[in-house]
């Protein structure tokens, strides 16, 4: 008992001279390190949003020569703009639902991958084709497949008997939304069952095997084991592909443009229209500002909830 | 080149002397002489003033680039660099090229070319020098009305008119004895051609939010006797009574008479364009690029069957075509004032502009240009299109277009959509005034 506090006080003791040793230029080398990525951020991505930030708060407009302070009426005009809340409300439908359908089939197929089976290396090569393909393809291969006229989505439909007349996708306020959505989960759900995939490695396999041992199901080992284990990926993979969903615009861009009747607006649509088409820089960043502020609440609530799930699975 | 040179007066003494230099060479070394006058035209650069030209890209025989080559050929005063911008189809990057040019004030690009909803804009913005002390009246009575009033701000000309596009009515000659007139006998017409079984659908138009249905709008309002902004660029008329009734008629061509598939409501030129040329349609609205593909066997299965008239109009009014095309501008900050001015009216002239029709097919913005025999030989199907752009009428015409067209995208879009024709109308009337008003 003596010896032990002894041994203790004397490795202290060589802790603290080895950190007196340490030189001024060993304390700063980390931060001259970072330097170049800091410097880089800070030109690339904190500047460009603290000038959208002042931008904002001016009422410049290119084809006017409009530009003096106006404080915060871009802001109190945004609130009081239907087409503004239109189209927040279409861009968080829109993050929320291929968020949502990514996520369960992203599972689904990492789960189906994560098995053994013949060609398993190639059905994970082949996966990841909708997600190579530029977005723009993508938008319009979904054009001619959803084609009001001559779409094969539509033939399969009508085939199948669960339809009896075309549907005009891409024309009707009721459906458009709802294509981009199917293009979206098409083209990004191969992301997230990766990511997921890299997840479940992460789950030791003992645990899967106890179980089984214990006479565990599938179904009760994947909701007992595997899933709760994977909470923290799933949410961080969530919160990646909800902050990406939230800034959608080539889809909506290439596949409707905004329409018909406003009904696929989303808030980067509509900035880029009032930045780059009618010069409107004041709205226009105002409109960006507001898509940030929501993306980074989005962030935080993500965040919290991540931390809470940490914090709760050390304990 | 000789031609040329005595057009443009006496080249200077210098370029005498390069001329002389390159005619002795010339005699004594054939394969030499490219090489030659590569260098001499190199060499000569320094002397010249320099204009930059920034232009849409457009496709045809010849390019843009070329065409500015042959000025550059004509004369040895001025050269001219060529700034490549996007295709018009690209209008947006094509409108964000030239902003961002423009804005900085410095002088470039000294000529540039602006889609005909831009001009007002760039004049407001004080980015386009006003030309009357360059164009005599005369001159300027040389072009269509229509064109040349698009090309006036606050009663100043801020553009100087290069090409001249519209919509029109394509119709199946094949089907049909003569092209109809009013709206009702085009739903008459087109109503008898569905049920007869000749074709699938009556009427093709671009009902898509995008610009086309503001083109659209502007043809539909105009021929009912209405419009959408007075001339004073202030008074809004978009919900008056004869463009509630337009709007409506745009509306049932769908709902009422089905004459039109819900489909429209998603396309815009081409995919309206496609139906058309594949045998399906019986009358499409469109602009005059349509024709050349109606011609082409590869693509097309309407071959010969297709003639050209202007839209129809309601009772009481007259057809309307929506104004298109591109038009000069100079830069109000440039350098080279004299000689941005000097290409310009080059390019504008009834020469260059019948050398556009022949080798881009862009069709002459002066109505003596249409009466050439050259043109006649090489572009007939361009010839009969001279009544249509008698009839041409702009979009609203307002710095502020940009905003006024995306309100009215919106609305109109809403009003073909959803059938509320009236409260959509109104509240783009309210959303234009404050856009306006200001």
């Amino acid at each position: 008992m003596t010896t032990l506090p002894s041994a203790g006080l004397a490795a202290g003791s060589r802790r603290s001279t080895r950190l007196g040793r340490r030189s001024r230029a060993e304390r700063w080398a980390p931060l001259l390190f970072l330097l170049p990525a800091v410097f880089t951020l800070a030109t690339v991505s904190v500047y460009p949003v603290l000038d959208g930030m002042r931008l904002s708060l001016r009422n410049t407009m290119l084809s006017t020569q409009e530009d003096e302070f106006v404080g915060l009426s871009n802001y109190i005009r945004l609130t009081g703009d239907p087409q503004f809340w239109s189209a927040w409300q279409h861009t968080m439908l829109f993050t929320a639902a291929s968020t949502l359908l990514e996520t369960a089939l992203g599972l689904a197929m990492a789960l189906v991958l994560y098995e053994t089976f013949k060609g398993r290396g190639w059905v994970r090569a082949a996966m990841l084709v909708p997600w190579a393909i530029p977005t723009v393809v993508t938008s319009k291969m979904f054009g001619w497949l959803f084609d009001g006229q001559h779409g094969v989505i539509n033939w399969l439909l009508l085939q199948s008997g669960l339809i009896d007349n075309y549907i005009n996708w891409y024309g009707d306020s009721r459906t458009a939304l709802l294509t981009i959505i199917i293009a979206d989960v098409w083209k990004t759900t191969p992301f997230m069952a990766l990511l997921l995939l890299a997840g479940l490695q992460t789950v030791p396999h003992s645990l899967v095997e106890a179980s089984r041992i214990d006479g565990a199901g599938p179904w009760q080992s994947f909701w007992s084991i595997r899933l709760p284990l994977l909470f923290t990926p799933l949410l961080i993979a969530g919160m990646f592909r909800a902050l990406d969903a939230f800034r959608i615009f080539d889809l909506v861009y290439v596949l409707t443009g905004g329409g018909p009747a406003d009904s696929t607006e989303v808030l980067s649509t509509l900035s880029y229209k009032v930045l780059f088409s009618g010069l409107d820089f004041g709205y226009g960043s105002a409109l960006s500002a507001a898509m940030f502020i929501t993306e980074a609440l989005i962030a935080l609530c993500f965040g919290l909830f991540i931390v809470r799930r940490m914090r709760r699975d050390n304990g | 080149m000789t031609d040329n040179d005595d057009h443009v007066g006496k080249p200077a003494a210098v370029g005498r002397r390069q001329f002389l230099k390159v005619a002795g060479i010339t005699t004594g070394g054939v394969l030499a002489a490219p090489a030659i006058l590569k260098f001499t035209s190199i060499a000569s650069a320094a002397d010249r003033t320099n204009v930059t030209f920034a232009s849409a890209k457009f496709f045809g025989k010849r390019t843009v680039a070329e065409m500015v080559d042959v000025f550059n050929q004509s004369q040895s005063r001025i050269l001219v660099r060529y700034d490549e911008l996007p295709p018009p189809s690209s209008s947006t990057e094509v409108h964000q090229g030239l902003v961002q040019r423009l804005a900085k004030k410095d002088g470039s690009p000294d000529v540039f070319t602006q889609d005909v909803v831009w001009i007002a804009e760039f004049a407001g913005a004080g980015w386009a020098l006003p030309l009357d002390e360059y164009v005599t009246a005369d001159e300027a009575g040389a072009y269509f009305p229509g064109v040349l009033a698009a090309c006036k701000w606050q009663g100043k000309l801020t553009a100087l008119p290069w090409y001249v596009d519209s919509g029109m009515l394509y119709y199946r000659k094949d089907l049909v004895s003569s092209a109809p007139e009013t709206w009702e006998q085009l739903v008459a017409a087109a109503t008898d051609l569905v049920k007869a079984g000749k074709v699938k659908t009556g009427f093709s138009w671009q009902a898509k939010q995008a610009e086309v249905l503001i083109c659209d709008l502007v043809e539909f309002v105009t021929s009912n006797g209405g419009s959408i902004l007075g001339d004073d660029g202030k008074t809004v008329h978009i919900a008056d009574d004869a463009a509630i009734e337009a709007v409506q008629f745009m509306y049932d061509t769908i709902e009422k008479y089905k004459i039109s598939p819900p489909d429209v409501r998603s396309w815009d030129e081409e995919p309206s364009r496609t139906p058309f040329t594949g045998g399906d349609v019986a009358f499409l609205r469109n602009w005059s690029y349509v024709y050349s593909i109606c011609q082409d066997k590869t693509a097309s299965s309407v071959v010969d069957k297709v003639g050209v008239v202007p839209l129809p109009h309601f009772a009481k009014g007259k057809s309307a075509a929506c104004l298109g095309g591109y038009q000069y501008g100079v830069n109000a900050s440039t350098k080279n004032r004299d000689a941005s001015v000097e290409f310009l009216k080059w390019l504008s002239s009834p020469e260059t502009q019948l050398l556009f029709a022949t080798e881009l097919g862009l069709a002459p913005s002066r109505p003596a240009v249409f009466d050439s025999a050259e043109l006649g030989k090489a572009q007939p199907f361009m010839q009969t299109l001279k009544p249509v752009f008698v009839g041409a009428t702009a979009r609203p015409v307002t710095p502020k277009y940009s905003q006024v067209s995306l309100a009215l995208q919106s609305a109109v879009s809403k009003a073909v959509t959803n059938g509320n024709v009236a409260e959509a109308l109104k509240e783009a009337k309210t959303k234009i005034e404050s856009i306006v008003g200001a």
